[in-house]
């Protein structure tokens, strides 16, 4: 899970101990009004309860917001398709002005202004005849885009019919066939992250950490996946958790829905080679991920298998862009699975990540660094902006 | 006399000369013929500090007898090169880089849809603002991933853990140590960043610290001495960095030391994260305090003297009654001989809290010397059970030695070790 989306959360949870989350009465929501210009360079205002405008039309192409903090907290402003994170500034400090260039489709968007209970204001960006010339290689990525399609469906397809399995042993009570069940659901979120967690509410709610709470593992809006391997690892117990578990099931089935439907931007695909490997390198090779039932191995080579899989779809356009650049990324990988095979278990999976012994931990987080650092350049390479 | 009052008279430079002009002297004395009146007077024009500069070539590497400046920061790697030829890859692409940085240079500019070349943390331009980046080699490369097993300086072992040690595993050792000094901590960590973009392959970050060193006080050129975070002035009785014949015998690696002759011109390193229990000391009477320290916490001079730079004469009180013979100076340097004595080059650090709500905060301690043995494990021995023990406690650090100097263009550091290695 991305943290961006954990500021966000974190900021309301606060703020709802000191009231600041409620809802705004009518007389607060009254200063609406809507601003259409020709403009590329638009100002929103953030408050306590809205932005101003909060309603505003653009023309497609590139649009530069200029965001000013006008609430007494740090902000994270939003352009959201439905629940659909396009492009975000996190972390604007109360006072402050960040600028943000979104480059948008025509159609109808959702601003999400300051607090998560704030009503959402209305951003509408017009077809217009002077949209950019589209991507010089975005015909050649039809084929990729299309491929990784059908792979991440198929991943989701999995990640339902697993998570079923696993929730059906949470919610009978089946301790231990639910943590035999738990890494392997998990293995097709993790390959699929890159576009499973573009939708941050189920992000949130499937695969939130403890630490993203306020009141950490005791917080009532704690749940998912590591929900229950805390139930199950360290409290050796499902007591409680049926709800958590219909939750997770429900919210997976939400996610194939939402998925069926989404066109997979370039950059998504493109730039989630990368991004993978960040996560690893950020979370995985710590060993946080899984805290409690220590399969974070079992995460860590899912990663690794999502971004080889685009890195894969890619090869044709990469190797022919820079072959350098392919041969490099190519030993890189081969370099982790080696290292990562040697704590494969027999009966499929992995060694618990307390058995990573402190000389691969080292020499993984190089080869990982220098592969975030080769995938970086995926985008540029392919002219994906 | 102090440092500063020598090179003053030796140069002939006013009093009120800037720190950039002094270092820009000692350039001019090391190696150049003469300085011109016109480039001394460019230099003169600006009060911006970022265009101060430490050469980079010589004998030796900067850092270590160039006066401290403000912000420090050291940090520990794990070298994960799996053979020779990585590692001479590493050394020249460090060394590369750490030329670039401690003298300036501009980054290409950048494609937009690729990530920049540089973090931009600088600006568009790179200043070298008084940028130096020391490297040292921890014991541990000293092994057979890198045909290096024989070629280890003499004294170079790990740090062991000293009876009022509490190291902590993850802040202890290296493969490799960079002291970066500079006048800002922005330009330290613009410096880290760069390298680590750099070199992602072959080391990985072990461990970090910053530390600080009160501006208004190095302004002074030396005039005074920092306080430490103990209140005290700290370094009041360190070696001339100015007296060649000194550093030679105390601070470098000469051919008499029967060190392995490619670490000629390097020097034994010693960092110590020691934190100082600054509540706890805050609560104990001046009067405790001056005779654990033995000096006065007001002029910094020795107890029953006046001035700080005064010489304490502990034959004339053998038993202690003036100077406790356990006081911190007395043990530290009892004035008899040349034995332990080391050029320190410390600075404060402050970081977060620990559970019990106490500051972490104290002195990191650097310090270098031309044999590990006769320089600070002597000083640490006699220092074990000091009563100052009492309101410090070291959690980190290592010894390393800080390798010879890159003499010229084409050359890198390590260049002599690994020329040597089988």
């Amino acid at each position: 899970m991305r943290s961006l989306h954990r500021v966000f959360l974190t900021t309301c949870l606060l703020a709802w101990s000191v009231g600041a989350c409620t809802a705004p009465s009518s007389t607060e929501t009254s200063e609406s009004s809507t601003s259409t210009t020709n403009t590329s360079e638009i100002a929103v205002t953030v408050t306590n309860t809205n932005c101003q405008p909060n309603a505003i039309t653009v023309p497609a192409g590139k649009t530069t917001f200029v965001i000013t903090n006008k609430s007494d907290q740090p902000l994270e402003w939003e352009i959201l398709d439905g629940v659909k994170v396009i492009e975000e500034r996190e972390n604007i400090a109360p006072g402050f002005k960040q600028r943000l260039v979104a480059d948008l489709d025509a159609g109808e968007y959702d601003m999400a202004c300051g607090l998560r209970n704030n009503p959402k204001g209305k951003l509408t960006v017009q077809a217009a005849g002077t949209t950019e010339a589209s991507l010089p290689s975005a015909t050649e990525l039809v084929g990729p885009i299309a491929a990784y399609k059908v792979y991440i469906i198929q991943e989701i397809d999995q990640l339902v019919a697993k998570n079923q399995k696993f929730t059906d042993a949470v919610i009978t009570g089946d301790v231990e066939a639910a943590k035999k069940l738990y890494a392997p659901a998990r293995v097709h979120w993790e390959r699929s992250e890159p576009i499973a967690e573009l939708f941050s509410d189920l992000d949130s709610s499937m695969d939130a950490r403890e630490d993203d709470f306020a009141q950490k593992a005791d917080d009532p809006n704690f749940t998912g996946y590591h929900r229950l391997e805390k139930a199950l690892f360290k409290d050796n117990t499902t007591a409680g958790m049926k709800p958590i578990a219909e939750k997770l099931m429900a919210d997976s089935l939400e996610l194939q829905k939402r998925i069926t439907d989404l066109p997979i931007e370039p950059k998504n695909m493109v730039g989630g080679a990368a991004a993978l490997i960040e996560e690893v390198v950020a979370t995985k090779i710590s060993g946080e991920e899984d805290r409690y039932s220590r399969t974070d191995l079992w995460d860590f080579n899912a990663n690794v298998e999502g971004s080889q899989k685009i890195v894969e779809l890619l090869r044709p356009l990469v190797s022919k862009a820079n072959p350098d650049l392919q041969t490099r990324v190519d030993s890189a990988f081969t370099e982790v699975n080696t290292t990562l095979a040697k704590y494969k278990i027999a009966s499929g999976g992995f060694e618990s990540y307390d058995k990573l012994s402190n000389q691969d931990r080292t020499d993984l987080k190089a080869v990982l660094t220098t592969l975030s650092e080769d995938l970086s350049t995926y985008r540029g390479t392919l002219g994906v902006d | 006399m102090t440092t500063t009052d020598k090179l003053n008279s030796g140069l002939r430079i006013s009093p009120r000369m800037s720190r950039r002009d002094l270092l820009f002297g000692m350039a001019a004395a090391g190696g150049m013929a003469a300085l011109t009146t016109l480039g001394y007077r460019a230099l003169r024009t600006s009060d911006d500090t970022t265009t101060e500069k430490v050469p980079f070539f010589g004998l030796h590497q900067a850092g270590i007898v160039t006066p401290a400046p403000a912000a420090a920061l050291i940090v520990a790697f794990d070298v994960t090169a799996k053979d020779k030829q990585d590692l001479i890859r590493l050394f020249q692409t460090l060394t590369d880089r750490i030329e670039k940085l401690t003298q300036g240079w501009t980054p290409p500019a950048a494609d937009p849809r690729f990530p920049p070349a540089d973090s931009g943390v600088l600006g568009m331009k790179v200043f070298p603002d008084n940028l130096t980046v020391t490297a040292g080699v921890g014991a541990s490369l000293f092994d057979r991933r890198f045909g290096l097993e024989s070629l280890k300086p003499n004294h170079l072992h790990l740090m062991p853990n000293y009876p009022n040690d509490q190291l902590n595993p993850d802040e202890i050792h290296g493969d490799l140590l960079l002291q970066f000094c500079s006048n800002t901590a922005e330009t330290n960590i613009h410096a880290l960043r760069d390298i680590l973009k750099n070199i992602p392959d072959l080391m990985t970050v072990r461990w970090k610290i910053e530390g600080f060193l009160p501006p208004h006080t190095i302004k002074k050129l030396g005039k005074d001495t920092v306080r430490n975070f103990l209140g005290f002035k700290d370094g009041t009785a360190n070696l001339d960095v100015a007296d060649q014949k000194r550093m030679n015998q105390l601070v470098w690696v000469t051919p008499d030391k029967g060190e392995p002759a490619w670490a000629m011109g390097g020097s034994y390193q010693v960092v110590r994260i020691i934190r100082n229990l600054v509540e706890r000391w805050d609560r104990t009477p001046l009067r405790e305090q001056e005779q654990v320290i033995g000096r006065s916490k007001d002029t910094g001079a020795p107890l029953g003297m006046k001035h700080e730079h005064d010489v304490p004469n502990y034959a004339a009180d053998p038993k202690g009654k003036t100077i406790p013979l356990d006081a911190h100076i007395r043990l530290a340097n009892p004035r008899r001989s040349d034995l332990g004595l080391i050029l320190r080059r410390g600075f404060n650090y402050s970081r977060g809290v620990n559970k019990a709500g106490q500051l972490d905060m104290g002195l990191l301690f650097v310090c270098f010397q031309t044999d590990l043995q006769k320089g600070f494990i002597t000083v640490q021995e006699r220092l074990n059970g000091e009563p100052l023990e009492e309101y410090i406690k070291p959690l980190g650090g290592g010894f390393f030695f800080a390798l010879p100097g890159v003499k010229a263009k084409g050359d890198y550091l390590g260049r002599s070790l690994m020329e040597a290695a089988t």
